[in-house]
């Protein structure tokens, strides 16, 4: 029973550090073979104000985790040496902060948008989907169905920007930025400074809810209704089965489905939020990448994007746990 | 285990009507049947794809399902009342305590998300039964009666089981709760010859042990003959010869009887005899609106067939056949 599950966490573990090699070698590249070598750029402005070269050289060390100098292998395998010990160097842009400190600190408040934005989405999506396959030749059902594809489609950002100027500018309701209003609560695990965190998110995710509830819905409904015309549901209101029971058997088998498709977008979410978090100003990861792009600040960058990989690979294995906590096929593979 | 030995109650079904919706408006499956099903009988309901044997299983739990709905007429079960005006918690509470229906082994009637033991116990809940021990030993050995490791079986997936497997469970599902009437919707269709053979005997165990009242629906004439007390023909929504299983299969009156019985070389033992029915059998939009049903199809088609729907007759040896061309005491 357990093995079924042990080899697939290895297969997600396998692919997982597969994914990260690749990222980490793509951002390699990026910041020392591709012309405009970022590394080379900081060295010379360094020695352009006045500093001597080897001292430049050593700063862009620390910087990158690299020392710059000799045969390239060696440089790609001190740098990957640095990722493995979680040394990821430290900001070009504001010098002496350390990379992972400054990913670490903002990744907590991605996860928090990301997983309060698409739990809303799909709790709303699925339990819609769910009326809109029942009542599905009312007029409930097609208004709800029209109000899905509706916004489906729209990309989350651009429902942001509205969101933001309305909420935010014309009506002052939501904060304009930030992860907790520092004035009014200390971090800690109570409840004033949850709810003052949720209040932060609340917007941001509300963008990305209102943006992806649509496909959930659509998504349900379809799956309600192939389970619909399922055997075992006539069979259960032969047997005389309560209604309740009935649509227990029905939510469960409908819901299946979706939780594969969980997994996918928490990493289309995840990496989506450079973009909201931009527009409400919220300071996670997408926000860390996005100045860090718009400075330079390659060190950074490369950070966030690993930091972004590891999250949409945990997303996989725990979609996965749910997915085989549910479902006994897989659970129970001979 | 004790045996409640309550008597198998009689279903008579009388007028019934049962119409679909469908774009060219609302077309009967089940036309002005009446078919008694007398206590404690097996009765093999046979006909063509598309005869309504289904639809008409199913009205006996008031089950039709949408778009279908009974027009006219009403099945009536000894000591429940009209199935088809039973509703809401009265008619569910009937289903599966006291009517059991078994669906075909290949279809899926189990939930596949919980094992079977779960779903016993969600029945026993559904219908306020206090002792679930007692129910779950009384499962237990209706399936060790049948030939399963019990255990095994409680704690099993629908995935775990092979279709005669599930045909059992189906069947234990139906009579767990003392149901003394059982309607199986072909039963054995699907499976090979030796597990189908396993079935029936299983059937006709659990009929005489249980002391029930079953309706046996199939397009196999060879299921009835090996099984049922009773036959009843059903063409295009009706039933056109309804009688002993033995006579009738022995001297088939109505045409479309005689041509269902000599398509099959097992029964007459002549394989160079056996030829299969001309035709096809008709679908809800081709059924005749007046006249006999089966005319398009028949030998002995005469002038009356067109326009008059031939009466149900009761002949002497105590079936009924419903067509022109047979007069009694003429075979
Ligand atoms: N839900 C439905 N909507 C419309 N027509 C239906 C529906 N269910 C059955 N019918 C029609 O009613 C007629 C009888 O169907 P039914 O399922 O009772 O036949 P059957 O004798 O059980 O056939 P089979 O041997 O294929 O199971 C068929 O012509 C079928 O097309
Ligand atoms: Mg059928």
């Amino acid at each position: 029973m357990m093995t079924g599950f042990a080899r697939r966490l290895a297969g997600h573990l396998t692919r997982g550090l597969v994914m990260i090699w690749v990222v980490t070698t793509f951002t390699f590249v990026l910041i020392r073979l591709m012309p405009g070598d970022p590394v080379q750029v900081q060295i010379e402005r360094n020695i352009a104000m006045g500093m001597p070269p080897d001292q430049a050289e050593a700063a862009a060390a620390v910087t990158y985790g690299f020392v710059p100098h000799g045969p390239m292998w060696k440089q790609y395998l001190e740098y990957m040496g640095g990722i493995l010990r979680f040394d990821l160097g430290v900001s070009v842009e504001s010098q002496g902060v350390p990379v992972a400190d400054r990913v670490l600190g903002a990744m907590p408040w991605t996860v928090v948008l990301v997983l309060t934005g698409i739990l809303v989405s799909f709790l709303i999506g699925v339990v819609l989907g769910v009326i809109a396959a029942i009542k599905r030749s009312t007029v409930v059902g097609h208004s709800l169905s029209i109000a899905g594809s509706l916004l489906h489609g729209v990309p989350p950002f651009v429902i942001g920007i509205i969101l933001a100027a309305l909420f935010t500018r014309q009506w002052r309701l939501f904060p304009s930025g930030g992860v907790y209003n520092a004035d009014e609560v200390a971090p800690g695990l109570y409840f004033d400074f949850i709810g003052n965190v949720l209040y932060h998110a609340a917007l941001p995710a509300a963008a990305y809810a209102l943006a992806t509830y649509g496909g959930w819905l659509l998504a349900m409904r379809s799956s309600v209704a192939s389970v619909l015309g399922d055997d075992f549901l006539l069979a259960a209101e032969l047997r005389g089965l309560t209604s309740l029971t009935r649509f227990r058997y029905l939510a469960r088998n409908a819901i299946l489905p979706l939780f594969t498709v969980l997994a996918i977008s928490f990493g289309l979410v995840f990496g989506g939020s450079i973009f909201i978090e931009r527009i409400f100003n919220y300071p996670g990861l997408g926000m860390l990448l996005f100045s860090s792009i718009g400075s330079r600040d390659y060190s950074m960058m490369s950070g966030a994007f690993l930091m972004i990989t590891v999250a949409v690979i945990v997303a996989n294995i725990l979609a996965d746990l749910l997915y085989s906590a549910i479902d006994p096929r897989v659970r129970r593979q001979a | 285990m004790t045996i409640t030995m309550v008597k198998a109650p009689a279903v008579s079904i009388s007028g019934l009507t049962v119409a679909y919706k469908t774009d060219a408006g609302e077309l009967p499956a089940v036309s002005q049947v009446d078919l008694e099903l007398a206590a404690g009988t097996i009765t093999g309901l046979v006909g063509e794809s598309g005869s309504g044997k289904s639809t008409l299983a199913l009205s006996l739990l008031g089950a039709v399902q949408k778009p279908g709905r009974v027009t006219a007429g009403s099945v009536v079960v000894d000591g429940i009342g009209d199935m088809a005006k039973l509703a809401g918690e009265e008619l569910r509470t009937v289903r599966g305590a006291k009517i059991g229906y078994v669906f075909q082994a290949a279809q899926n009637s189990l939930n596949p998300l919980k094992t079977v033991g779960k779903q016993l116990l969600d029945l026993g809940k559904a219908h306020k039964v206090r002792d679930l021990k007692g129910l779950l030993r009384h499962a237990k050995d209706l399936l060790d009666r049948m030939g399963l490791n019990a255990d095994r079986v409680l704690d099993a997936y629908q995935h775990e089981l092979s279709g005669g497997m599930r045909q059992r469970v189906g069947i234990m599902f139906a009579l767990v709760l003392n149901a003394h009437v059982l309607v199986l919707d072909e039963p054995t269709t699907a499976l090979d010859m030796i597990t189908q053979a396993n079935i029936l005997q299983i059937v006709r165990d659990v009929h005489k042990e249980q002391g029930l009242t079953t309706l046996v629906v199939t397009h196999d004439v060879g299921v009835v003959a090996e099984v049922a007390h009773k036959i009843a023909v059903m063409y295009g929504g009706r039933i056109v010869e309804h009688g002993p299983v033995t006579q009738v299969l022995a001297e088939p009156r109505h045409p479309y009887t005689r041509g269902l019985i000599h398509a099959i070389p097992r029964l007459t033992g002549d394989i160079s005899a056996a030829k299969a029915l001309p035709g096809t059998p008709p679908t809800l939009g081709t059924i005749p609106k007046q006249g006999c049903v089966f005319r398009e199809r028949c030998a002995l088609r005469m002038e009356v067939c067109e326009t008059v729907e031939p009466p149900a007759q009761r002949m002497l040896d105590g079936r009924t056949v419903a067509c022109h061309a047979v007069k009694e005491g003429a075979a």
